[in-house]
């Protein structure tokens, strides 16, 4: 807790889990369709943040470089010099993964949404008590 | 505010108290670590290396290495969960039609005048973005959205119409989308092919020489690393993703007269 990286890391986390609960209490408590889908979509962004951080590492000296080869290795020493330095490349990875597979689950769910306020005249989540000022 | 949402903010906050709590007191692994994991370790090492060849996957980017090549099975199947997704999308809007001759005239000639340069760029970058996947951070889903940007872009300066008269209809995109599906799969399956024909064991989604299985994929191409079929990968994921989000933009996409509708008649709750 002594160093600034530290405590800007707990900083980090803290404001992650704050994002997840402030997320969760709009998909909870919100009537608005819309705003349930917007508050879903940031819960699964913060997780996605998450899931990096955990894969973000400290080095010794300067600073960590991204899980890439720099260039064309001549031996293996090269190859442990990378590793020496690189981030987690694989909660990146399963990301990537996440974010294709939560893409398409919010695109069908926001047809869904258009299609329900097509039908509704409304996007509150139980149309009797929602409804139209005029 | 009722005793409902009391109880929700309540059970909330001590969530995210004891969860706070759980990740500092290194409940989910330490944060940052100076160590990096064996795992990953392992991962850097062998993503390109010609030393140990039948561990590598031949490709200096180690997160395109583990999309496609070591948990390349994974990924074609949310490749295709995206595409059921599309197909989805597209049934939810079954008898939709693009309603061409609307007159849209989109935005003013400054606009779009600027947008016919930014045009061609963004499509370079896209596709640069895809076929540099295994060299540099990128890949074949980061192109492909950036190229889906493009559409939005177009159907908003020039209106839909343009799009649609320059042959954008969706179910051509719907064509394009499984062809880039279709290509995925021979990509995994091209090497299983070769080896039922030459007559030696293959797997399915195989890349470099694996033991027991001779056949590999061209790992240079001139004075460059493909990375195998992570290049094929690449390119056939980018046409999929942009095509079949621009289908979804253009279905979901609301005409004006909803968008004026909505807004006259407004939502009275929060």
């Amino acid at each position: 807790m002594s160093d600034p990286v530290s405590l800007l890391l707990t900083v980090l986390v803290l404001s992650l889990v704050t994002n997840i609960g402030i997320s969760l209490y709009g998909v909870f408590t919100r009537p608005s369709l819309v705003k349930k889908f917007i508050s879903l979509t940031i819960f699964s962004d913060t997780l996605n943040s998450f899931a990096i951080a955990l894969g973000f590492r400290r080095v010794a000296r300067g600073y960590p470089s991204i899980a890439v080869i720099p260039s064309i290795p001549e031996d293996v020493s090269e190859l442990r010099a990378a590793a020496g330095t690189a981030v987690d490349p694989l909660p990146q990875a399963l990301v990537l993964t996440a974010i294709v597979i939560g893409l398409a689950v919010y695109m069908f769910l926001a047809g869904l949404i258009v299609m329900y306020y097509r039908h509704y005249g409304t996007t509150h989540v139980r149309p009797a008590e929602g409804g139209s000022i005029g | 505010m009722n005793a409902r949402e009391v109880a929700i903010a309540t059970s909330i906050t001590l969530m995210i108290v004891l969860l706070a709590y759980v990740i500092e007191a290194g409940g989910l692994g330490p944060i940052a670590p100076e160590k990096l994991r064996e795992l990953a370790a392992s991962y850097i090492i062998s993503t390109y290396n010609p030393w140990n060849i039948t561990h590598s996957a031949q490709s200096l980017e180690a997160v395109t290495a583990i999309v496609w090549d070591y948990r390349g099975l994974d990924t074609f199947f949310e490749t295709s969960v995206l595409f059921i997704s599309i197909v989805g999308v597209a049934l939810l809007f079954r008898g939709y039609r693009e309603k061409t001759g609307v007159g849209g005239r989109g935005l003013s000639e400054i606009v779009k005048t600027s947008t016919k340069i930014l045009a061609p760029l963004i499509l370079i970058a896209g596709i640069s973005i895809a076929i540099h996947g295994h060299l540099t951070p990128g890949g074949g889903f980061q192109g492909g959205s950036f190229i889906a940007v493009l559409l939005v872009l177009l159907s908003v300066v020039f209106s839909l119409d343009f799009v649609v008269e320059r042959g954008l209809s969706t179910s051509r995109l719907l064509t394009l989308r499984s062809i880039g599906l279709m290509g995925v799969f021979a990509t995994s399956i091209a090497l299983l092919l070769v080896g039922l024909v030459t007559g030696v064991s293959a797997y399915v989604f195989q890349n470099m020489v694996r033991e027991g299985a001779p056949v590999s994929m061209p790992p240079w191409f001139l004075d460059r690393p493909t990375g195998g079929t992570l290049l094929f990968f690449n390119v056939f994921e980018a046409l999929a993703v942009a095509t079949g989000l621009s289908l979804a933009f253009i279905v979901l996409s609301l005409r004006r007269e909803e968008v004026e509708e909505a807004l006259e008649r407004g939502e009275w709750y929060e």
